[in-house]
């Protein structure tokens, strides 16, 4: 009896194309898209700065200066200064007069953060000419005060050691848009789920059922099966999309860092919550269309305060607070634990258990609410 | 045999049925007649176990309702006026379905598909099928677990004329499987049709519980009705036609009906003298004129 119900709701699922398109290939394309369009974002290649220098001084100075910035990787110099980001003009007597000041001209669409870095980048040319040359002045004077000043390092490369805090790898926009479009696909089971719900309840075939002798548990666990199994095909597709298919795209693969064991731990317990949520909605509607309204707003909530649209360290702190309310923050936090900072089981255990207690939760109001609509006809 | 005694049933303060007695005997077609809300509905559910009693006993073949609701399930069946199935699946899935969910024997398959002629149309998708077909289905499921008493929730509402006569014919015949049929229309000459015995409620209260011959003869009259095959060229005649299929006349006005259906090549299938309108007696006693 149980494998002809699982067996029924993989039927109606597979033979839903709207319902496979958003459970497969709309989470696929939002990877693609997401993980291409946030690549610069998340680089960990050198920042690249295209300049125009005009060279007014001609000294020995301004050489120096241009040499420097030739050698830097950060620094492609182009002959058009329309297509530069940065003009760069070296004053006439920029040597001989301390006073004078090198003057940037800068398109409109650079933002004030990169300006701060392609400033503080150059500087560090410029200042080192400078020592250069205070270094050939004093010389006659002190060779030691020479070498000193010579000496100087201005690059802050060497000046600071960069670590991670709580994480030895550096993310890339694969491994931030994987994890989040897997979430939210997930949460679309609302769509087919919520409408066979629906049309069943509303032609009596639930109550036909339930003359059967079928429970309303066992119709809840039959109708879970073959979702869970979609969630988990889902999951491994989409993690298959970022490890295969984006790096065609000149954008890093997806690393799965931490367990597998962690990951089947994680997704099963985001798709309880998600059964759980679409069977709530699908018992207390009253229309398959009122169930996709609110199906589809509430996901773009979850998704919208739990890190899915907006990754939650760029939220204000408030914010972060908010989005910890979101199943789907719990999920997302799970996934991020796992890819970036190699998790194990142990590590996500906490998420694993409020995602599985909150879809047990809703799981048991919702068959409440449907034996009352069954024994009052509804 | 179907026992109620003393049935109510309440929704909040609303009292669904009041008091309610009324006895089915085994093997024949018992009409359930009432307006909408007079209570059917929740006759059905409480004989399904669908929605429990509050006051009173009902006992389904020796089986007290109270203690036996899950044996009383397998012994019986509802065709629910919904079309209770899965469209997306095609006749036979749909069939299969049903047919595990309740253990159904081979048997018992092959007699619900032979009873609703489906045999043509195992392998069509249900949403594709006509909505003759389509309650034939809905029916088909309801006959797999090869039950003592089967209820049948208006099941010819939305369906064709040649359809429902069809339908109705197929329901006398469970008689002569040693079916026991409860069946509720809104349509009083269906139930004149096909049953046996009739009990009319109303706000939750038997009225009447009769069979059809008393009920019938009780009231004679010089009425006839005439029942024939579905033409549709009758609704062009000057005749009255109280459904798609049944004419009623008086004697003085018989013959020349009559010739009016030969001339149209009408075939006759029925003609009963001294009947009266069952509709009539309804409004009647229960104040609904």
């Amino acid at each position: 009896m149980f494998l002809a119900m699982v067996k029924k709701e993989f039927l109606l699922v597979l033979r839903d194309k709207h319902a496979l398109i958003a459970l497969f290939i709309m989470p696929a394309i939002f990877i693609l898209i997401m993980s291409i369009a946030m690549r610069d974002q998340f680089s960990t290649k050198n920042i690249e700065f295209t300049l125009y220098i005009k060279d007014a001084d001609k000294s020995e100075m301004s050489r120096n200066i241009l040499q420097n910035i030739s050698k830097d990787k950060n620094f492609i110099i182009l002959s058009d200064k329309k297509v530069a980001q940065f003009v760069v003009k070296i004053p006439r007597k920029y040597e001989k007069n301390s006073k004078n000041t090198i003057k940037l001209t800068i398109q409109d669409s650079i933002k004030n953060d990169q300006i701060e870095v392609f400033k503080s980048m150059l500087s560090k040319h410029v200042l080192s000419a400078r020592f250069n040359s205070m270094a050939k002045s004093v010389k006659k004077y002190s060779k030691k005060a020479s070498d000193t000043l010579s000496s100087l390092e201005v690059s802050t490369d060497k000046l600071y050691k960069v670590k991670y805090n709580d994480s030895k790898l550096i993310p890339n926009s694969t491994q931030q848009s994987v994890p989040a479009w897997i979430v939210f696909g997930m949460f679309f089971i609302i769509i087919p789920m919520s409408t066979i719900y629906i049309n069943e309840r509303k032609q009596n075939t639930l109550a036909r059922l339930n003359s059967m002798n079928v429970s309303i548990l066992a119709m809840t666990i039959s109708k879970s099966i073959p979702y869970l199994i979609i969630n988990q095909l889902q999951v491994w597709i989409m993690i298959g999309v970022g490890v295969f298919l984006v790096p065609f795209f000149d954008t890093p693969a997806l690393e799965i860092n931490g367990s597998i064991g962690a990951v089947f731990a994680i997704s099963v317990a985001l798709s309880i919550a998600a059964i759980g949520v679409s069977t709530l909605i699908a018992v207390s509607a009253s229309s398959s269309e009122q169930a996709t309204t609110i199906g589809g707003i509430l996901n773009i909530l979850f998704g919208a305060i739990g890190g899915v649209m907006v990754p939650k360290f760029v939220m204000p702190e408030s914010m972060q607070k908010i989005a910890e309310l979101s199943p789907m923050s719990w999920g997302l936090d799970g996934f991020l634990d796992i890819f970036l900072k190699s998790a194990d089981i142990f590590v996500v255990m906490d998420d694993t258990i409020k995602l599985v207690s909150f879809g047990l939760l809703s799981l048991i109001l919702s068959m409440i609410i449907l034996q009352l609509r069954i024994t009052k006809g509804l | 045999m179907i026992k109620i005694s003393n049935v109510s049933k309440y929704y909040g303060d609303k009292k669904a049925l009041d008091n309610l007695s009324l006895e089915i005997k085994e093997g024949i077609v018992f009409g359930l007649l009432g307006v909408n809300g007079a209570g059917k509905t929740t006759i059905l559910s409480i004989l399904n176990g669908l929605v429990d009693l509050d006051e009173g006993n009902i006992e389904v073949f020796g089986l007290d309702i109270k203690h036996h609701k899950k044996d009383i399930k397998t012994i019986s069946s509802i065709i629910p006026q919904h079309l209770a199935f899965y469209e997306n699946l095609s006749v036979e899935e749909n069939l299969d379905f049903f047919s595990k969910i309740q253990k159904a024997t081979k048997e018992n398959y092959n007699r619900a598909v032979e009873i609703n002629s489906l045999s043509p149309f195992l392998k069509q998708r249900a949403s594709t099928l006509s909505g003759g077909q389509k309650r034939r289905l809905n029916i088909a499921i309801g006959l797999l677990n090869n039950p003592k008493v089967i209820y049948f929730d208006e099941p010819t509402v939305g369906v064709d004329p040649k359809n429902r006569n069809e339908i109705l014919d197929s329901i006398k015949n469970y008689k002569n499987l040693g079916l026991t049929v409860v069946y509720t229309s809104h349509y009083m000459t269906e139930i004149e049709k096909i049953c046996d015995e009739v009990a009319i409620i109303s706000d939750g209260k038997l009225v009447e519980q009769n069979s059809l011959q008393n009920l019938l003869s009780n009231k004679l009259s010089d009425n006839v009705s005439i029942e024939v095959i579905y033409k549709d060229i009758l609704k062009t005649l000057k005749i009255n036609l109280i459904d798609e299929t049944t004419i009623l006349t008086t004697t003085n006005e018989l013959s020349s009906i009559l010739e009016l259906l030969n001339s149209n090549e009408v075939p006759i299938k029925q003609i009963r003298y001294g009947s009266t309108n069952l509709e009539k007696h309804f409004l009647e006693i229960t104040g609904q004129h």
